[in-house]
């Protein structure tokens, strides 16, 4: 019996229909998607000794106290230091996720150190009499910020620019001391100041939410206050008219409240103090009622800066980027190293010279400022960098605590404090020390150590036993002064009123700017819609429908400063007239400075 | 009918090759360094799981003992067998840290804390490890090998008939959804 060419096809033919009714394939496609979760370049935690190691969390400027545990020299799973004074052993998901960033898909690990040094030293012999270099620094009062602004001083225009801010300075917020807070969509339970201080002190006050949209916040709240957006100003000068037994006039037209809501808000400022009144966006003509209902010295502290060594204090003041004169910047210099505010970018464009200026951004990741950077210089990220992390805006008390690194960085990473210095002909190669030693001289407030839960006052310690501590997971708590004078927090002028012109709706970003978290985070809540991604937004309904998109569809968000590719979320939970975006570089630069945009059908 | 013949063929080689040879083709195996008896221990020492299988102060899981716990009885030979004679000889002896290869042992992406599910949810070792403590020898170590997970994890008869033998993440999912305690991805995949 011969087989022919044919019967070999039948034989196959065969065999691959057998197979199917075998667990053979379907088991081979199990095993494959098994074999897909720990394959080659997936990070593998080393097996090993368990220990635990001690350091600061460095992603927002909280800076919680973490326990880290590591197996070997590997961090595997993070969490609080359940005994410490104001962290109270809270950790948030983007901290407690905070290991994975070294792997995260988004880093940047090199970058053109030489050429952003050729080209800023070329941009610098070019500089004009009335033209500068500047440094923005996204999270002043840090050590690296003292020698930006010392290497700043050795130019004739160094400017040292931060974003603007009210609280967190030297002046704090002492919430353990509020009995009312009154916040205009600041999100207090949901990522503001210090989360374990936060929770800690919850129990002790009554908290209204003034805010357009039912955010996170706002559903924990004691009272929601669901206001016109645009209208806070509104609202406060109508509190502040109650106070001053003024008329309320339109108030309640402006801001879609009650009058009596808004007289009840008022009295109870007044009435159960020590209260406070807070705002997501800082505007002074809101903050300025703290003066009215008696906040200052009790939940508005001022709060002294951890001391520094004398001869430092040669160094150039911090500078708002609004009173740096327009087309006055040769070269700027971004440190998005500590994330912190971030300035839309419109902002900081027009501050730049018009022809070749040099912009550096210092960060871990291109998502920041790197986009319109000439240069993006790698940094180390949490937990490789070594860096300190002044006090929070909720602490009454200066800090001084390092993110001690519990990785190594990779080998081509810039520290941006040294690189500036470096320009600048200037040492700052053990400036941590060098601060930590004149902390220590002062002799002032206590040192906590992680490992032992113990508070020892700083006059006990010695200079090396502080430092080592500080690098094994140690606090240093400043004493609060006890006299208070703070000074009067200014009303500032209205802010615009909002015009409805072409752009029907109001943007609402809910949440504060958060910088990249963990990809499983980003999965989790972006997926989920948690927490928003960059791309979506969120319309109600009928909203959706008069601009022409539906839910799961995309669409064009248009603003003053351009347009985004967004994907359409429709909740009827989200207020009429309002687009809900995620705050991040990208919709900052998109809404920052024009808070209204309408969206499009793409 | 001489036509079918050949697809015939092909079809039973599959379905022989399928579901009596591929069930054993897909795993590798090894053999545990010592043939170790948990009856013996449990029964002749009366030890308990937790005596060798401790928790740290910690709170972590110690999981296998190491050397120095077993050196602490079996400094030298105790008994008559030859397992524990190789035992002493091969590592008690020249402080050899025996390699044992762990049925349990979970993927690198998952987190599993025991301290949740011994202390806090109170389950017995043999919910998950079947008769593993009254076992006389050890089996050997089977490991997919395209997946790379452990075979014989369970050990107990009762889940191989609701899950996969391996500890997938259904098996996982399975268990607490009957508990009503379904949370985050982040409990174990931190
Ligand atoms: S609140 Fe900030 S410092 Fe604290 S864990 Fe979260 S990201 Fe880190």
């Amino acid at each position: 019996m011969t087989s022919t060419r044919r019967d070999l096809f039948k034989l196959a033919g065969g065999a691959a229909v057998g197979a199917l009714f075998t667990p053979a394939p379907w088991r081979l496609v199990t095993d494959t998607a098994l074999w897909s979760e720990t394959w080659p370049g997936v990070p593998r935690p080393a097996r090993g000794e368990i220990r635990a190691k001690y350091t600061n969390c460095s992603l927002c400027p909280a800076g919680c106290a973490v326990r880290a545990r590591c197996v070997g020299e590997q961090p595997v799973a993070l969490m609080g230091v359940l005994e410490h004074p104001f962290t109270h052993g809270a950790l948030c998901p983007f901290g407690l996720a905070g290991h994975h960033l070294p792997y995260h898909p988004a880093r940047i690990a090199q970058g053109p150190v030489k050429q952003a040094a050729a080209a800023i030293a070329s941009a610098l012999a070019r500089c004009a009499a009335n033209e500068r270099i500047a440094v923005l620094d996204l999270r002043p009062g840090r050590t690296a910020s003292w020698t930006y602004r010392r290497a700043l001083a050795q130019w004739k225009n160094g400017t040292y620019l931060t974003p603007p801010r009210t609280l967190g300075g030297n002046l704090a917020v002492n919430l353990a001391a509020a009995k009312t807070v009154l916040s205009f969509g600041t999100p207090l339970l949901d990522g503001w100041g210090t989360p374990g201080n936060v929770i800690a002190a919850r129990e002790g006050f009554r908290l209204i939410q003034a805010e357009t949209v039912e955010s996170r916040t706002a559903v924990m709240a004691d009272q929601w206050l669901p206001i016109r957006p645009g209208s806070e100003p509104a609202l406060a000068r109508a509190i502040a008219n109650v106070l001053g037994n003024q008329p309320l006039h339109d108030a309640a037209l402006e801001t879609g409240l009650t009058e009596a809501q808004i007289v009840a808000a008022a009295r109870e400022l007044a009435d159960n103090g020590p209260a406070l009144v807070l705002d997501a966006r800082e505007r002074p003509e809101i903050l300025a009622l703290n003066q009215l209902v008696g906040s200052l010295g009790h939940t508005i502290v001022m709060r002294r800066e951890a001391p520094v060594p004398a001869e430092w204090k040669n160094a150039v003041a911090a500078t708002e980027l609004s009173a740096v004169p327009d087309g006055s910047v040769r070269v700027l210099l971004i440190d998005e190293s500590a994330p912190g505010p971030y300035l839309p970018w419109s902002a900081v464009e027009k501050k730049l010279v018009a022809e070749n200026p040099v912009v550096v951004a210092f960060a871990w990741s291109g998502e920041g400022y790197g986009r319109h950077a000439q240069f993006v210089l790698p940094t180390a990220v949490y937990p490789e960098m070594v860096d300190d992390i002044p006090a929070a805006v909720d602490s009454p008390a200066a800090m001084f605590r390092l993110s001690a690194a519990l990785v190594p960085p990779p080998a081509d990473v810039v520290n941006p404090a040294e690189f500036v210095a470096a320009l600048a002909q200037i040492s700052a190669t053990n400036t941590l020390r060098e601060r930590a030693d004149a902390i220590h001289k002062s002799g002032r407030g206590t040192l906590f150590t992680y490992a032992d839960a113990k508070s020892t006052a700083l006059k006990d310690v010695k200079a090396d036993g502080f430092w080592k501590a500080l690098n094994e997971g140690g606090c240093w708590m400043d004493a609060v002064p006890e006299r208070q004078e703070i000074p009067k927090l200014a009303f500032g002028p209205p802010a615009a009123t909002l015009t409805a012109d072409n752009l029907p709706l109001a943007v609402v970003m809910a949440e504060a700017p958060a910088g990249l978290g963990s990809p499983i985070l980003s999965k989790m809540y972006q997926e989920s819609n948690l927490r928003l991604a960059e791309d979506r937004v969120v319309l109600h309904p009928t909203v959706a429908r008069e601009c022409g998109v539906e839910d799961g569809g995309r669409a064009i968000l248009e603003a003053g400063c351009g347009r985004l590719d967004v994907l359409v979320c429709e909740d009827p939970g989200s207020p009429q007239g309002v687009v809900q975006v995620a705050a991040g570089p990208r919709t900052l630069d998109l809404c920052g400075s024009s808070p209204r945009a309408k969206v499009v059908r793409a | 009918m001489r036509g079918i013949f050949p697809f015939a063929a092909g079809a039973a080689i599959m379905l022989v090759a399928g579901w009596a040879g591929f069930p054993r083709a897909i795993y590798k195996s090894r053999p545990q360094p010592v043939d170790f008896s948990h009856k013996v221990h449990a029964d002749k020492a009366g030890q308990k799981c937790e005596d060798c299988h401790a928790f740290r102060p910690d709170g972590t899981f110690a999981g296998i003992p190491t050397l120095d716990k077993c050196a602490g009885c079996h400094a030298a030979v105790m008994g008559a067998t030859v397992a524990e004679k190789n035992f002493v000889e091969q590592y008690v002896t020249p402080a050899r840290e025996p390699q044992w290869a762990v049925y349990a042992r979970q993927p690198e992406n998952v987190f599993f804390s025991h301290i949740a599910h011994v202390k806090r949810a109170q389950l017995t070792c043999d919910t998950c490890h079947g008769d593993h403590g009254a076992s006389d020898h050890l089996l050997p170590y089977q490991e997919d090998r395209v997946s790379g997970y452990s075979r014989n994890i369970w050990q107990t008869a009762d889940r191989v008939k609701t899950t996969r033998a391996a500890m997938t993440m259904s098996a996982c999912v399975e268990c607490h959804r009957q508990q009503g305690l379904e949370h985050s991805c982040l409990d174990c995949h931190k």
